[in-house]
């Protein structure tokens, strides 16, 4: 993974210093709160319902097992010994206290951590394929050109004071898992025609109270194009965006307002103006980037394990684990596991100190040092031996991250909802416990099959209930909550808003209507027939038709 | 005639600044991190007292985030909106967080 240069070092050390004296500034009265507000957010921390809370960049999801180590030990040095991973692939801490952050983020420094852009009208953590290097349908390594443009957007002056936030993904392969479609811009690696590799590049996509799925705005740009290509993106839209009103300031409605194609019209002719100045990036620059990102040393391709093969006959439940929670590798060999962070009633995304030292542990023995986290709020272990997965099942089931529900109906979304965030209307991890208990039978689950639901607890979609299969937005209706339900939203290469089906659910009957909808997709899915694609061939009818029944 | 309602109660919440922590303005003119210590205002000027004392802490960097908020002062103290009580016991998912179980909030 990519490791720190001296100047890396030395901007964040800078920042953590000029941060320190911020706080002290703040605390004696010397700022206002109004003029401490921009400085805080700048470095990740917010004020919620019961504490500040600390957001923690984890570049495009890589954590080694220093940092994940480290992490563990500010959880229980500055925290209640816990954290939070979020669907950015970052962590956030939620109980921080503002006297503490200077030690706290001089602490994440010595790891090469910090919260700079996790907030603000900025170029935020750029995040990528939580399988990157290590899929088999995988073009390129997404994480070379996602380093690249977190170079590129740290402190990039002209991107500092945007008109809003600005999300970037980045994917390597087809089969899209970082959700590119939805982001402000999402890049997607391709291969030309001859062969050459290049990027398509989507814009204006977002979540929030106006859905959209990005426009692909160029289908194949040539890789010694894109800073510039990038950076006439953000031009037009830091020329154009509505800096007037915080709900029109997203690049979304820039370019839904001016159409796709002006839009591109305008980036294109930014584009020919900015290729006269200059050189976009170097390829010795990106060939070092490249090299940091070298295949681990994998051990020679073994024969079948006869070892593994008896364990899953010996063991249905590691059996099931291996069918649902490992996925295929590109070294004959090896696989990469899904640890989940979704135990059945448990709260989604959420870590001890404990369970961080033992994932570092557990990477450590059996993988490369290196840990994922995926904007679906679970961990990965990419490089894992195959040879190895009973030992790791058996100390993952001890650290309770062995549940075998991977895509499945209790390996929900949930934001933090009304329990922790300032902004929510509605208590989202409440719904995702009761509706992982209920379907707490992973033999059911399994039957019912790969199925996405996603719960935010407001308007602001940080749950991603827009793209759920099964999408829930819960809002506050004269004092109550209330849980509106989507249908048929996807995040892939397939990517779709979901569509209302009506009038909201209190919190009492909501988990019965998610079972009515799962028990009306059983009903009419033909075999093999997973919900999402059954859904889009009978459409909303079948399931209101359930739903609202007797209502 | 429509009997106009009667307003609630209020009492005066903030975060404070240095650990963040939701407090409660009381009779004493502290602030104290529990809400069944804070002061209830019935009166117009009550309220207009609490506000003053709000801007007042506000301005002098001791608390953020100022707010009366409603509260049902029948029986128990406790805020009207969901939101308030969650400010007020803490997040309600993890039962060894809630403030009514754990002494340090």
């Amino acid at each position: 993974m990519y490791a720190y240069d001296n100047f890396d070092q030395t901007i964040v050390r800078e920042r953590t210093a000029e941060f320190r004296d911020q706080v002290k500034r703040r605390l004696t009265g010397e700022l206002t709160e109004e003029q401490f507000l921009p400085l805080r957010l700048m470095n990740g921390l917010y004020l919620q319902l019961h504490a500040y809370m600390l957001r923690i960049a984890v570049p495009y999801g890589t954590l080694s097992v220093r940092q994940m180590r480290k992490l563990a030990e500010i959880a229980r040095k500055y925290d209640r010994g816990y954290g939070h991973f979020t669907t950015r692939q970052n962590i956030q801490f939620n109980w921080i206290k503002l006297e503490q952050v200077p030690d706290l983020l001089e602490d994440l420094a010595t790891v090469e951590m910090h919260g700079i852009q996790t907030s603000g009208n900025c170029i935020r953590n750029v995040t990528a394929d939580h399988f990157a290097g290590v899929a088999r349908d995988e073009i390129e390594d997404p994480r070379i050109v996602s380093e690249i443009i977190r170079q590129w957007s740290t402190f990039h002056p002209e991107f500092s004071f945007l008109p809003r936030k600005f999300k970037i993904a980045v994917t390597g392969a087809p089969n899209d898992r970082a959700a590119v479609q939805w982001h402000d811009i999402g890049i997607q690696v391709v291969s030309g025609d001859d062969g050459e590799r290049g990027y398509r590049i989507y814009v204006g996509g977002g979540m929030g109270r106006t859905p959209v799925i990005g426009s692909l705005i160029r289908p194949f740009l040539a890789k010694d194009q894109l800073l510039f290509y990038l950076e006439s993106i953000m031009r037009v839209y830091n020329r154009y965006g509505r800096r007037d009103n915080i709900y029109k300031a997203r690049i979304k409605i820039l370019v839904r307002g001016l159409g796709p194609e002006e839009f591109t019209r305008q980036v294109e002719e930014e584009w020919a103006e900015i290729r006269k100045t200059g050189i976009d990036l170097l390829p010795e620059e990106e060939a070092r980037i490249r090299k940091f990102f070298t295949p681990p040393a994998y051990a020679t391709p073994s024969e079948p394990v006869a070892s593994y093969d008896e364990a899953k006959e010996k063991n249905p439940q590691f059996a099931r684990w291996v069918e649902v929670n490992v996925h295929p590798h590109k070294m004959p060999g090896y696989a990469a596991v899904t640890l989940s962070l979704k135990p059945i009633g448990g709260i989604p995304g959420d870590a001890s100190a404990e369970q961080m030292e033992g994932v570092a542990d557990l990477a450590e023995q059996y993988s490369f040092g290196e840990v994922r986290v995926t904007h679906i709020q679970n961990l990965i272990l990419a490089d894992v031996r195959q040879a190895d997965l009973f030992a790791l099942w058996q100390r993952l089931t001890e650290i309770g991250f062995a549940t075998a529900n991977v895509g499945l109906v209790s390996d929900i979304i949930a934001c933090p909802g009304l329990d922790y965030c300032s902004l929510a209307t509605a208590r989202s991890i409440p719904i995702s416990q009761r509706i992982s208990e209920r379907f707490d039978d992973l033999d059911r689950q399994y039957d019912v099959g790969p199925l996405q639901i996603k719960i935010s607890g407001c308007i602001n979609a940080c749950g991603h209930h827009h793209a759920g299969h099964i999408g829930i937005l819960g809002v506050d209706r004269n004092g109550q909550e209330l849980y509106q339900i989507t249908l048929g939203g996807a995040a892939d290469e397939t990517a779709s808003v979901g569509q209302l089906i009506g009038p909201g659910f209190t919190a009492d009957d909501v988990v019965d209507i998610i079972e009515t909808i799962v028990g009306t997709y059983l009903e009419v899915r033909k075999p093999g027939e997973v919900f999402i694609d059954a859904y889009r061939r009978v459409g909303v009818a079948p399931f209101k038709e359930k739903v609202y029944a007797g209502r | 005639m429509t009997k106009t309602k009667e307003p609630l109660p209020k009492i005066l919440t903030a975060n404070d600044l240095l650990q963040g922590g939701t407090v409660y303005y009381t009779a004493s003119g502290e602030w104290s991190p529990h809400v069944t210590s804070a002061l209830v205002a019935t009166s117009p000027e009550a309220v207009e007292a609490l506000n003053t004392a709000g801007a007042e802490a506000f301005a002098t960097n001791v608390v953020i985030e100022v707010a009366v908020v409603d509260v049902n002062a029948n029986g128990a103290l406790r805020p009207a909106r969901l939101r308030e009580v969650i400010r007020a016991t803490g997040p309600t998912v993890y039962r060894y967080l809630n403030k009514s179980v754990s002494p340090e909030k």
